[in-house]
């Protein structure tokens, strides 16, 4: 089997676009699913009593809907909907969001409900008003807590990008199956794609996983 | 805006048949995929450190690689490889196997390292070997931290099944969109797409939230 | 209710707090049943028993922690309220120490004791650092101020508490089981803070199985047993002459011989 590299080298500003898109896509729709699903965790446990059910349906339900499902229906079903086209990209970024949110928020809870009550029991002894408990102890060691699933969904983030190709994001995987589908030679092409995807997440497990070891010791109680 | 809700009535069996190829993907891809991960994992484990190397190689590729570019280079790749072209079917098989067999291992090979190095050591000192302590004394107890975590796989497996459809395999998520594409019915379809991946993906969530308060591990 | 006791030391000095026929409810539970106790300023009150009998339940009472079901609290001279405002501001006038610590972890012991003048009395940061430092001085452990809960030894840690407790001038101590969690070679160098921290007059409950301690260090005794008081009294009294049987009965339970 012979490899053909000029196929890469050829196209490589349209692949490197596509490197971008993934990166762009991946980094915003990581930022804006963490920010709601934080709100949307602070909510269910802090406020008011009637919002929990809905909340949780709607975790729950993203949990059972696949991220294929979310974008082709933000993309092609939500302008029939709701009369707004969104281009590619930024349907995407909605898709994303609202499936990434759902997962962000049970890692909230889950992270926020893993510091010990001793804590809040001490801080109460205190004086602390529940606010600044919040706040000042329990906040910094869940965030520290929250940290191994966060990094795990930001891997998810990444690799979901890829799912963005269906709705025709210029993304890599995208990209990729252009070059692909005109050069007629895939092997090369998917292969790179592969080794770029490889590239970068490899390195964001492992950079979390060391994050946190130095830093585990500051949320455990 | 017409909208004809009908249409999903009218290709009941058409869909029927692409959610049985769903949940047929989902049972047969979880048989390859959890022997191979306990073996994947225990050459992880015990192996002579070349082995140990492939494998560890071997799950840190596929777990951090996109599922669907995997589907795809199966698809081009697979068929030069071994010499005669697979159905996208088995194509899709076997990269979903491929991709869940690393996450078993890793599965496996966390919660059997999570029992303490104590108990094996005790197992072995009675005289066991290495094979019958795993089987009679790490593995029952790794279970109970092991079966949450592949209810959850389970799961998502049956989410990722949706991405064979980029290579033409009738499940439910290709059919749904299929008859899209053929009535034109864009919302009506989609919507239903999403409505049956609900019905049938939400009580699996359930099931899975049981399994893990049922067989919650306090240290 | 308790047998008849032997004349209280510290009885006229003004009273702490008082609590009057304590109920406390878990479910089905009946753990505080009619609890009645003075505890007098400068006291250093040891509350004995058996496990499960109620001790360590009444403390967390003490603080609001806990709600009661029935009888009441009366913090100088003050019934505890109901209301979280108001139980803050009584219990920036009580200092617990708990049995795990419960030191902050993503915080240095410096800022672990700094924590409660910062945040509840408002302090000015440099103020409430200086007053942590000589707080940490005072339980000998000035040169682990930077240091972070997960590198200090149990028996470190416990003194760390203590101090974040101390910070906040309080004018009683709650200590609830504080050694039970510690390795028998530390237990000395918290007890001997808890001491010193007596012989200068702070008033301080004690739920403890230390019985030398209480031996040693309690001005009076209260024994438990299944959600009563069922003897109190001075520490001569309790240890060396008990007068009800279930004293007599708990302490040779624990080897207790004089």
């Amino acid at each position: 089997m012979e490899f053909d590299l000029s196929v890469i080298t050829d196209h490589w500003r349209f692949l490197g676009s596509g490197i971008l898109v993934t990166l762009a896509l991946a980094c915003l729709s990581g930022l804006t699913s963490v920010a709601v699903g934080l709100v949307l965790a602070l909510v269910r446990m802090y406020g008011p009593s009637w919002l929990r059910p809905l909340i949780a349906f709607y975790v729950d339900s993203m949990r059972a809907i696949p991220v294929l499902v979310v974008l082709v229906w933000t993309f092609f079903a939500l302008p029939i909907v709701a009369g707004i086209t969104l281009p590619p990209f930024w349907a995407a970024l909605l898709g994303l969001t609202l499936h990434l949110a759902a997962y962000a928020a049970e890692i909230v809870r889950a992270g926020v409900e893993s510091v010990r009550r001793g804590q809040t029991r001490a801080a109460l002894a205190l004086g602390m008003s529940r606010a600044q408990i919040l706040r000042r102890i329990v906040m910094p060691q869940a965030i520290v807590r929250m940290l191994p699933a966060f990094g795990s969904l930001l891997s998810v983030t990444i690799k979901d990008t890829a799912i963005a190709s269906v709705i025709a994001v210029p993304e890599l995987m995208r990209q990729s199956e252009t070059v692909a589908g005109q050069s007629f030679e895939p092997i090369e092409v998917y292969t790179f794609a592969m080794l770029v995807y490889f590239l970068i997440l490899f390195p964001v497990t492992r950079g979390v996983d060391r994050v946190y070891r130095r830093i585990a010791h500051l949320g455990r109680s | 805006m017409k909208f004809d809700w009908s249409v999903i009535w009218q290709y009941r069996d058409a869909l029927a048949a692409g959610t049985a190829t769903t949940f047929l993907l989902t049972i047969a891809t979880m048989a390859i995929a959890l022997p191979c991960g306990i073996v994947v994992a225990a050459l992880r484990l015990y192996g002579i450190a070349p082995v140990r190397a492939v494998a560890t190689a071997y799950v840190e590729l596929f777990r951090n690689l996109p599922l669907i570019l995997v589907v795809f280079w199966a698809f081009y790749v697979v068929p030069i490889l071994i010499g005669v072209g697979l159905s996208p079917l088995a194509t899709g098989l076997a990269a979903l196997a491929l991709n869940v067999t690393a996450y078993n291992a890793e599965t496996f090979r966390a919660g059997i390292n999570s029992i303490r190095r104590g108990q094996m050591e005790a197992a072995v000192a009675l005289g066991m070997s290495r094979a019958q302590a795993l089987r009679r004394v790490v593995l029952p107890q790794a279970g109970r931290r092991i079966l949450p975590v592949l209810a959850s796989t389970w799961v998502s497996l049956f989410k990722d099944t949706s991405l064979v459809s980029v290579i033409a395999v009738s499940e439910l998520a290709y059919t749904a969109m299929q008859i899209r594409a053929q009535t034109f019915r864009v919302l009506e379809m989609l919507t239903a797409m999403a409505m049956i991946y609900w019905v049938l993906g939400y009580p699996q969530a359930k099931l899975v939230d049981w399994i893990q308060r049922r067989y919650a591990v306090t240290e | 209710m308790s047998a008849p006791s032997s004349p209280r030391e510290m009885a006229s000095a003004p009273l702490v707090l008082r609590y009057r026929d304590v109920i406390k409810r878990f479910g089905a539970l009946q753990v505080l049943n009619g609890v009645s106790l003075d505890v007098h300023a400068g006291e250093v009150v040891c509350l004995i028993g058996p496990s499960g009998s109620g001790k360590s339940t009444l403390l967390r009472c003490t603080n609001g922690l806990e709600t009661l079901d029935g009888g009441s609290i009366d913090f100088e001279g003050t019934t505890l309220p109901r209301d979280e405002r108001g139980l803050r501001a009584m219990r920036a006038r009580m200092g617990m120490v708990f049995q795990s610590f419960e030191l902050f972890p993503h915080l240095t012991a410096l800022a672990n004791v700094a924590e409660g003048p910062r945040t509840v009395l408002r302090v000015a940061p440099e103020a409430a650092d200086q007053r942590a430092a000589a707080l940490l001085a005072k339980v000998g452990l000035a040169e682990k101020a930077g240091g972070y809960p997960s590198a200090l030894s149990g028996g470190q840690q416990q003194r760390v508490a203590i101090a974040r407790a101390l910070a906040m001038e309080p004018d009683v101590m709650l200590f609830d089981e504080p050694t039970s969690a510690l390795d028998p070679e530390t237990i000395g160098e918290v007890l001997g803070v808890m001491k010193a921290l007596a012989d200068e007059g702070m008033t301080m409950v004690v739920v403890t199985h230390e019985m030398t301690f209480a031996r040693r260090v309690a001005d009076w005794v209260a024994v438990f047993d299944a959600g009563r008081i069922v003897e109190e009294g001075p520490p001569g009294q309790i240890f060396d002459a008990p007068v009800t049987e279930r004293t007599r009965d708990f302490l040779s339970h624990l080897g207790w011989s004089g």
